[in-house]
């Protein structure tokens, strides 16, 4: 388990470095989180599974992915730029074989550089502007589907869900601006190599194995399903991390309020920096405890799920939230 | 005898007392000193009764007061007390019961107890029946129930199994003759002596079946004693252990504590069976009970301790009922009284037998004719006195011929037949002053004058604030009653138990077994129950305008004595007085009319006018349609419609994609997309009976099948299956119950200390949904993404829809169409050809407008159908695949330079061929220029030339008659179908035929067109717009 524990170390460091966690955080807390975000996927292929067993299908799909987390419009707006790049992509690269132009880790660095809601236009006149236009990835339960006959979108329809979502997308991006700002070139290297860190990305096995593809779920997933979930992961570490910082910083704030660490209480001049003071300690890394408690708080049941809550079950353990 | 009959029977007593009364005390005394006094010294008692004996006499005062004064302090105090006690705890029954019915008018009482009471009364029940049960087996025992005790009966018992000897009460007395004549005749009679007894009794009826010719003092003592048991047994709370024996089973050790068992069972027993000779037997197993039970019972807490000591102290109160007597064998006595007399004096043995056995007689006689005065009313007594004194005048008559015979019974008797006689002409005739007494309530005689009777019968009377007082001790000692019980449930709970009890065995037989038993009879309004509620009514009006008078209780009763003789019928259908209050028999009273309520209104004909309507109250209307003027489930709607505009433009994008593929396609083969417009149907009329909602599960279920539907619908299922819409309409249905539950929590929850709620209605509501697992942002959430979104988002779609079909139907105006459009005509597309381009610049293309074929033929578009063009569009969509991109590039093409017109100038220029075709052309336009074809005025143009699809050219003006036949017929089908069939042939010519060579050409092919005509079905005709 241990071994197993380790495999996403790097990864997941980097993606709280993204996140906005500047320490070094310990073992204990990358391994945990690991185990938080390995559930998580572990869960949701299991009942990725059950609904396409629903359906009558063994293999899943990425609707079904994407179904159980349906809720989260933003993250299922992210996710849906996220594929239709990634058709982008694929589609640029069977064109002109761009040596690495269509690596999926480069996804993030595309959407910091062309904005997804300025420049997605058809380039008219280019050769391939049919094959650049971004696709939008229709979703079982849109609306277009209430009707028999599926008809092309046109350019003219402007989506206000879409623009809400890239709202989500955009302080995103602009947060990561700002981090980025102040850094120097080999800062800002450091930074964007640490965006690609993936569970997925040319790790493809190790994550079959990690997320047990043939015990959750005995089909063989397909490149989006894997790309999806690689996608996800990314979404709960940083989620996760943004929630322990808020945890973290809580905590701060109420130690300095409340007097301090232990062995500095009593000692009033502590709280003006003298001139002699140590250098101000650096930051202390999120620890378990903040992402336990990040944890907790994501696992918290929205109010919706009070319903029925009467009916006894026979479980009285909460089924899993998807974070 | 249950104990509602006693009131009546007792205050009929008060009433006719004035003769019977003073015979009573003489009874009384002449019984106490025979038994008490059987010393000689008593020996001007006889004296005094023999005196006495001149019945109806006036100087029977005197005689009375002698021998009042004679018997001394002892009979008549003891016969007083033991008779007042009686009387006193009638009285307060009668009071008591009184005072509860009127309690009962002041206070509702529930069916709560009901139960309870039939369940006891039916134990009580059953005990009688087991008593009667033993009793019957008994009587195949030869030996008489009167006679085993007694030892002087024993000898005369020799002659078994005749009735004279069989004890029949002072039945015997009337019945004599009757009674030796079955005996004599007994083998001939197939009944049983006990079931004569009863027929007897029966006859006799109103002679207690305790009188006994035989002994002295029986019938008083036992009737007291069966009073005092059926008192006690009645008292279902306390008495109930005490009524069977204590079985091993209950109490293994029992029988090892109490060596002599008694129980109230075994006393009815033992009193049937006449094995109580004095008060002190009977008294003494009465406490043998208690005393038993106490023993057994050592337990302080014991609950059967406590409901014995209770038992024993309404033992107390009721123990002075009985009055203190010994029975005696007849025998006995009147060789006592004989041999009294006999010291007397010897001259009137005949007399002195014969008065001497007068009073006895009398005194026992004397209770048939008044008891049936007092139940039948005159009525009862008039019919029942007849036979009793024909039946002794034929007794005399034949006593007359065969006074030979003597006593058939051999009983001791001294007296002659003479006497007998005598005995019973006194009896008739006292009898007939009785009834007269009895029944016209003749002033008392003056023998009623006498201190003694006056003491007695005026008791009743005068007694009524003694009887009031007598109930408050009654009723204080009752609350003082350990137990919590009200008094006033507890005399309800005691005075009505029987009639309670009837009434629930009567509901209960129409539910037993927790069915609805539709073979039972069913409960019906009774006369009598109707009068009584009549009188309670009146009864209860007067109470509470007399609640303070002394004197209401009285006068009550002979109302209700002179109320129940009114006719003959009432008096036979009277059943017993009912003690219920009128509210809780709901089966036999009337209703409260509101004064609000319509009255009888007639009109001028005599019609009765229906004024129902003003007064009933419907159902309020638009319940169960959706708030027309709600923003939601008004853009709930819209989107809806929408939908449905959109599902239409969508089937006709289905059609015209089938129609590229496919070679041929069918009228059938496309379902018409037809929606039916949503419509909410309120309920009909309905009357209710109060405010509030509908309840109407059915109803109100459907109209939530509706409205979940209705959100399926707007969600985007087209269709769903009932038991899809059932699942979420149960679902739904649980969720709005809890909802409104928790609602309903939070608008009851208890008032805060100032008074004001503890919610406000804001609170009240957010809690609710709180609880319910809904939050208002949930609420806004849902309006916004799931109503106003999906409402623009099915606007892009639809917009999107219809752009797609106008792009199928006419690709041309794309992107490809080249800078002057003439690429449009490259991809082969037919927008051109079927005219629908012009429909959106509104210009009438082919001039269809301008021929008035539009009205013609109702057509709404002056497009062609595409099925006509089906060939020409599928070779155009084959075209499309193969050369797609090739043509789409716009080439401009110069304008070739018009042709010259041709002039006379000209004309040379032209080839020498033509040249006289035109010059004669000219001329005939005098040498003005000639005109172009297509420049022509329309009407002036010829229609071109066409070829059909056979090949054969056909001239233009032929035209046969058949074909002509079949046009007129098409037109009709053509107007029928609203089909655009006149079209057909335009998109040929770019120019507008006129009228007959449109005819022509519509002629021309017929079969084709009959064809298509029938078969096809336009994507035109499919858009209902």
């Amino acid at each position: 388990m241990s071994d197993n524990r380790a495999k996403y170390r790097t990864e997941i460091q980097q993606m709280m470095f993204v996140s906005g966690e500047t320490a070094d955080p310990a073992p204990e807390t990358t391994s945990m989180i690991e185990g938080i975000v390995q559930q998580q996927v572990m869960v949701m292929l299991q009942r990725a599974t059950i609904l396409a067993a629903r359906r009558g299908v063994r293999t899943i799909s990425t609707d079904d992915l994407i179904f159980l987390i349906r809720h989260d419009k933003a993250k299922v707006s992210r996710l849906r730029t996220f594929l239709s790049w990634k058709d982008v992509r694929k589609s640029a690269k069977d064109s002109e074989d761009k040596g690495g132009g269509g690596d999926a880790q480069q996804l993030d660095e595309f959407d910091l550089a062309s904005d997804p809601t300025l420049g997605t236009g058809p380039s008219v006149g280019t050769r391939n502007s049919k094959a650049n236009k971004k696709a939008k990835i229709g979703l079982p339960w849109d609306v277009s589907s209430f009707y028999s006959e599926q008809v092309p979108e046109r350019d003219d329809e402007e989506d206000e869900e879409e623009e809400e979502m890239n709202a989500a997308t955009l302080q995103r991006l602009k947060q990561a601006d700002e981090r980025t700002k102040g850094m120097n070139a080999e800062e800002y290297l450091h930074f964007s190599e640490c965006r690609q860190a993936s569970f997925t990305f040319r790790k493809g096995k190790r994550f079959r194995e990690w997320a047990g593809f043939g015990v959750v779920t005995d089909s063989k997933p397909n490149d989006d399903i894997v790309d999806i979930l690689g996608f996800l992961t990314y979404e709960i570490v940083t989620l996760l991390t943004e929630e322990a910082l808020k945890v973290k910083q809580a905590e701060d704030m109420l130690k300095r309020e409340s007097g301090g660490d232990e062995e500095k209480k009593g000692k009033k001049r502590r709280r003006e920096p003298g001139l002699f003071d140590p250098p101000e300690e650096a930051r202390t890394p999120v620890g378990p405890k903040h992402i336990q408690e990040a944890f907790r708080r994501l696992q918290k049941p929205d109010i919706k799920a009070r319903y029925m809550a009467h009916v006894p079950k026979g479980n009285w353990q909460r089924t899993l939230k998807l974070i | 005898m249950p104990t509602i009959e006693v009131p009546p029977k007792k205050a009929a007593r008060v009433i006719d007392d004035d003769y019977g009364d003073d015979e009573d005390e003489e009874d009384e005394v002449e019984k106490e000193s025979p038994l008490k006094n059987k010393t000689p010294h008593r020996a001007t008692l006889p004296n005094g009764l023999v005196s006495s004996h001149t019945p109806r006499s006036p100087n029977t005062l005197g005689p009375s007061r002698l021998v009042k004064t004679s018997t001394g302090a002892n009979g008549p105090e003891a016969a007083k007390s033991s008779e007042d006690v009686r009387k006193q705890h009638d009285e307060d029954k009668k009071i008591a019961a009184e005072k509860a019915k009127r309690s009962f008018q002041q206070m509702f009482y529930t069916f709560e107890h009901d139960r309870d009471a039939m369940l006891e009364q039916a134990k009580l029940d059953e005990l009688d029946r087991e008593v009667e049960n033993e009793i019957s087996g008994d009587a195949s025992n030869p030996q008489r129930h009167g006679d085993p005790g007694d030892p002087s009966s024993a000898p005369t018992s020799a002659q078994k199994g005749s009735l004279g000897s069989a004890d029949l009460g002072a039945s015997s007395l009337t019945l004599k003759h009757l009674i030796a004549r079955i005996d004599m005749k007994r083998h001939m009679v197939r009944a049983s002596d006990n079931q004569l007894r009863t027929l007897i009794s029966e006859v006799k009826r109103g002679r207690s079946k305790w009188a006994s010719e035989d002994r002295v003092g029986q019938e008083e003592l036992y009737e007291a004693s069966e009073k005092v048991l059926m008192e006690l047994k009645a008292m279902t709370d306390y008495a109930q252990p005490f009524l069977q024996r204590v079985s091993k089973r209950e109490a293994p050790d029992y029988f090892n504590i109490i060596k002599t068992p008694m129980d109230i069972g075994n006393m009815i027993k033992k009193l049937k069976q006449f094995l109580y000779k004095s008060k002190k037997d009977f008294v003494d197993d009465l406490y043998l009970i208690w005393a038993n039970a106490l023993k057994y019972n050592t337990d302080e807490r014991h609950p059967i301790r406590k409901k014995a000591q209770h038992m024993h102290k309404m033992c107390d109160k009721l123990v002075g009922l009985i009055p203190d007597i010994v029975v005696k064998d007849r025998a006995e006595v009147e060789a006592e009284e004989r041999r009294l007399a006999s010291l007397e004096a010897g001259s009137h043995v005949g007399d002195d037998s014969d008065e001497d056995d007068v009073p006895i007689k009398a005194s026992r006689g004397r209770k048939a004719p008044k008891k049936g005065a007092n139940k039948g009313g005159s009525g009862g007594n008039a019919r029942k006195t007849p036979p009793t004194s024909n039946g002794s005048g034929a007794v005399s008559t034949e006593k007359d011929g065969t006074s030979t015979p003597g006593p058939p019974d051999g009983r001791p008797y001294l007296q002659t037949t003479a006497s007998h006689l005598r005995n019973e002409f006194l009896r008739a005739d006292s009898e007939a002053h009785d009834i007269s007494s009895a029944g016209f309530s003749t002033p008392p005689p003056p023998g009623t004058a006498t201190p003694l009777v006056n003491g007695a019968s005026g008791h009743a009377q005068g007694s009524q604030a003694d009887g009031a007082d007598v109930v408050r001790s009654g009723q204080s000692t009752i609350i003082e009653d350990p137990d919590v019980e009200d008094a006033d449930f507890k005399v309800w709970k005691q005075v009505t138990m029987k009639d309670r009890a009837q009434a629930t065995s009567d509901r209960h037989k129409l539910f037993r077994g927790h069915n609805l038993n539709a073979d039972e009879p069913a409960l019906l309004r009774s006369k009598a129950g109707m009068r009584r509620w009549v009188r309670q009514q009146k009864l209860s009006s007067e109470n509470e305008s007399s609640l303070a008078a002394d004197g209401a209780i009285g006068t009550d009763e002979p109302d209700q004595q002179a109320g129940t003789g009114d006719t003959l019928a009432e008096g036979i259908e009277q059943e017993e007085d009912s003690t219920l209050p009128d509210y809780y028999d709901s089966l036999s009273s009337i209703p409260e009319l509101r004064s609000t309520w319509p009255s009888w209104v007639t009109d001028s004909e005599g019609f009765v006018v229906p004024q129902t309507e003003e007064w009933i109250r419907m159902f309020p209307r638009g319940h169960y349609v959706s708030n027309s003027n709600s923003h939601l489930s008004s853009k709930m709607e819209f989107n809806m419609r929408q939908m449905q505009d959109t599902r239409k433009v969508c089937a006709k994008i289905g059609i015209v994609k089938q129609m590229q593929i496919q070679a041929q396609t069918y009228q059938n083969q496309f379902q018409k997309y037809e929606p039916q417009p949503f419509e909410e149907a309120d309920v009909g009329n309905v009357v209710v009976s109060e405010d509030g909602p509908l309840m109407a599960p059915w109803v109100n279920r459907a109209a939530f099948h509706r409205s979940v539907g209705k959100i399926f619908y707007h969600a985007g299922f087209e269709d769903f299956q009932p038991s899809a819409l059932d699942a979420v309409t149960d679902i739904a249905g649980e969720y709005f119950r809890k909802l409104v539950e928790g609602y309903k929590n939070y608008c009851e929850s208890p008032q805060l200390a100032e008074g004001r709620p503890r919610f406000t209605s804001e609170e009240q509501c957010l809690h609710a949904l709180s609880e319910g697992g809904i939050a208002l942002e949930g609420l806004e959430l849902y309006v916004k993404d799931d109503v106003e979104r999906l409402g623009t988002k099915l606007g892009v779609v639809h917009e999107r829809m219809k752009a797609h079909l106008a792009d199928l139907l006419r690709p041309a105006l794309g992107d490809n169409a080249g800078a002057d459009g003439v690429g449009a005509f490259n991809d082969g597309s037919d927008q051109f050809v079927g005219g629908d381009f012009a429909e959106d610049l509104d210009e009438d293309f082919f001039g269809f407008k301008e021929l008035g074929l539009d009205q013609e033929f109702g057509l709404e578009s002056l497009s062609v159908p595409l099925h006509l063009l089906q060939n020409r569009m599928h070779s155009a969509y084959q075209a499309q695949n193969n050369n797609g991109a090739v043509s789409s590039s716009g080439i401009l093409f110069e304008t070739p330079p018009q042709y010259d017109a041709i002039t006379v100038e000209n004309l040379p220029r032209q080839i020498g061929l033509v040249q006289d075709f035109f010059r004669n052309k000219l001329r005939a336009n005098r040498d003005q220029s000639l005109v172009e074809d297509e420049e022509l005025p329309q009407k002036q143009r010829f229609p071109k030339p066409r070829l059909p699809p056979t090949g054969k050219i056909s001239s233009p003006r032929k035209r046969p008659l058949r074909e002509q036949q079949q046009m007129a017929k098409k037109k009709r089908k053509l107007e029928e179908e609203k089909k655009e069939e006149a079209n057909k042939i335009k998109p040929l010519k770019l120019q507008m035929p006129d009228r007959q060579s449109l005819e022509d050409e519509l002629g021309g092919d017929p079969e084709k067109d009959g064809q298509v005509n029938g078969a096809m079905i336009s994507p035109e005709s499919i858009t209902a717009n």
